[in-house]
């Protein structure tokens, strides 16, 4: 590997030789950030690249990868659909020789690339939810945010508390769901935790991704007698659910299972009846204050979590090469696996920190919950992530 | 009895809209025989031109459907002419390459030209609904549903009263024949085709009053939109609303009785049981 980083070096100096830029000397290293830039789920494969591309500003004012003295590059790999994922990070790792990925918020997705990275033995982190990702005893995969499980156990447990401490306990609710990977695992959670809270769930009931329709849902909702509902939606669903709730006055509140519920659109589509809807949230802008000022600044649009994360995975990973001190994969695993970082981005996330148990899973982060107020989403539970105090049925609740 | 009639109530209304996104498919099929794979592509392009109506001319979705129609119309026309008119007497799996690449293009090029964002408009009266007793009757459902009775009867007058509406049937009946009488059949096949993209766009414009679009909008109404022309009888104007309103109703009536999950589920039991025993669809042959 010695021998090799020479080469490189020399390979770099010759090739920088007739530049007068003041340019680090050895070949810039390679990460992949393998997300969807095409196809339904793309808006948020975009959000990703910005986060990415934002964190990238950072390392590089920071002089790149210090130890290598080398530039960090980004290669890009549209995965519109799972079915594209394994054949993309084939070609991220042979062709383009990249030595780690980030990636690739569908959790369908990460789960068929995450099969490959292991095979080839190249570090990725993800933000996706699925359970399965780190429960598969892979040595190659990380993931910063919490388990599908333990989103959907906590958006049932903070709304329970809250509602408690607002002194309206709740005692019947509903649960509507998409019915992919992302809807089922959380509604899970949602189901496991009102069981073991004892509150009865008075509707339980999946939707295809594409409906056309929400008023046979919402006459559902409305029939059970919930005094509280939890959809787990992308967005278009997520939209026509609550338009629906309005026109036919249902006014309960909504906790929101993230996705469809924390993007800017959400706000473009509904206007002031976003107003104090709830959601679950793994990251949220207003703990990373001046990085979302640059993103909004830059975007025009508030950070959107997955901006946040992801930039977040990707200085982790600069930072483990740096520590490496090497472009291996395997050494870039290890180090991955032992950094804590606690600066930049990371500093950003719940938990302040970016760090990994022996699964690969998060050993700091924990799920917070948000809600709408004006143009701005907040965090408003548990109490030590805080910025404001959340709002149940129009009172402020201490 | 209550959930049964506010079921029926939105199964109308909405089935209404279907009626109208699919009259165009219908329409195109019954003049040219071609399957218009890319159908609804052009409803997403007219949601598209209502977005835009919407946001920089401030149009209601409902009136900036007019301009969807135009769009749909010329785009749709130009694409015939140019593109589709090539095929008219190729095999079949000539004509299926090319409208599903015409899908692929203009999903695609949806996605350059816009990006990948939802986009939704926001009018008065989208979380108004008119309470009659137990019963709520969705406004923008409601004005959604008026619209696509207004445009029908159009389409009904001007297939029946006009001399392009002639000359369409004519040339539906016999292409031959009608061209003996001095109807110009490529003209006709470029304005048929165009009326039926203009109304499947327009369908897209009213859909946008209660939704949202982005490029993929199409690939969620297409299964639909094939669904309801077929229940109708491919080819019949008619049929298809009639067929619209069914499908409507059934996606509706079934959530009753079965998880939402599967609502098209019961739809395509009853599409397959009809095509079993009535296969040239509800309406299929009685009119065009």
């Amino acid at each position: 590997m010695f021998g090799k980083s020479i080469l490189a070096a020399v390979a770099g100096i010759a090739a920088f030789g007739a530049s007068f830029e003041y340019a680090p000397a050895a070949e810039p290293v390679k990460i992949g950030v393998l997300v969807p830039l095409s196809g339904s789920t793309s808006q948020f494969g975009i959000n990703t690249r910005n986060g990415v591309e934002l964190a990238l500003e950072d390392i590089k004012a920071a002089g790149g990868i210090k130890s290598l003295g080398a530039d960090v590059e980004l290669v890009y790999a549209d995965v519109p659909a799972p079915n594209a994922a394994a054949a993309a990070v084939q070609r991220l790792v042979s062709q383009d020789k990249v030595v780690g990925i980030v990636g690739s918020f569908v959790s369908s997705t990460t789960l068929a690339a995450s099969e490959v990275t292991e095979r080839l033995g190249v570090p990725m982190i993800t933000h996706s939810f699925a359970d399965q990702i780190t429960s598969r005893g892979y040595k190659y995969i990380f993931q910063v945010s919490n388990k599908a499980s333990t989103i959907g156990q906590k958006q049932f447990d903070y709304a329970v508390e809250i509602a408690k401490r607002a002194g309206k306990p709740i005692t019947k609710a509903a649960i509507l769901y998409e019915d992919t990977a992302y809807g089922t695992a959380q509604a899970k959670g949602l189901r496991d935790a009102a069981a073991a809270a004892k509150i009865p769930v008075v509707l339980d009931e999946s939707y295809p991704l594409n409906v056309t329709d929400a008023s046979p849902l919402v006459n559902k909702i409305r029939a059970s007698g919930a005094d509280l509902v939890f959809p787990v939606s992308y967005f278009n669903d997520a939209l026509m659910i609550i338009r629906t709730m309005k026109q036919q006055k249902l006014d309960i509140p909504t906790v929101g299972g993230a996705a469809g519920y924390i993007v800017p659109d959400f706000k473009k589509g509904l206007g002031e009846f976003t107003e104090g809807v709830f959601s679950i949230a793994p990251a949220n802008y207003d703990n990373a204050p001046a990085i979302a000022a640059r993103y909004k600044a830059k975007h025009g649009m508030f950070m959107a979590h997955e901006a946040l994360m992801y930039g977040a995975a990707f200085q982790h990973m600069v930072k483990a090469i740096d520590e490496a001190k090497s472009r291996d994969p395997d050494k870039i695993r290890d180090a991955i696996a032992k950094l804590k970082k606690c600066d930049g981005f990371s500093a950003g996330l719940p938990g302040g920190c970016t760090a990994f148990d022996a699964n690969g899973l998060t050993s700091v982060a924990f799920p917070i919950f948000v809600q709408w107020k004006g143009e701005d989403i907040a965090t408003v539970y548990p109490p030590e992530a805080a910025k404001a105090p959340p709002v149940w049925h129009g009172k402020d609740v201490k | 009895m209550i959930a049964f009639i506010q079921a029926l109530i939105d199964g109308v209304l909405v089935g209404g809209v279907y009626g109208v996104i699919a009259v165009g498919l219908s329409l195109v099929f019954g003049v040219l025989g071609i399957v218009n794979f890319a159908q609804a592509e052009f409803m997403m392009m007219g949601m598209y031109a209502a977005w835009f109506a919407w946001r920089y001319l401030g149009l209601d979705p409902l009136i900036g459907a007019v301009f969807s129609f135009l769009v749909g119309f010329g785009i749709g026309a130009l694409a015939q002419r140019f593109l589709i008119q090539r095929v008219m007497n190729a095999p079949h799996v000539s004509q299926i390459f090319l409208t599903v690449g015409i899908l692929i293009v203009m999903e695609n090029a949806a996605l350059l030209l816009f990006g990948a964002d939802f986009r939704t408009v926001q009018t008065p009266y989208q979380t108004q609904s008119l309470q009659l007793g137990p019963f709520f009757v969705s406004v923008p459902y409601l004005a959604a549903f008026g619209m696509a009775l207004v445009v029908s009867v159009a389409l009904w007058l001007v297939m029946a009263r006009t001399w392009i509406g002639r000359a369409i049937r004519a040339t539906a009946q016999n292409a031959m024949a009608a061209g003996i009488f001095g109807v110009d059949a490529k003209r006709v096949y470029m304005v048929a085709f165009g009326l039926g993209t203009g109304l499947t766009a327009f369908g897209g414009g009213i859909i946008l009053s209660y939704s949202s679009v982005s490029p993929t909008s199409g690939a969620q109404y297409v299964v639909l939109m094939f669904t309801v022309v077929v229940l109708g009888g491919l080819g019949s104007v008619m049929g298809a609303i009639i067929g619209g309103v069914a499908v409507g109703i059934i996606q509706s009536l079934s959530t009753l009785v079965m998880p939402i999950q599967v609502q098209n589920l019961a739809l395509f039991v009853i599409f397959i049981a009809l095509l079993t025993f009535r296969p040239q669809g509800l309406l299929g042959g009685a009119s065009r």
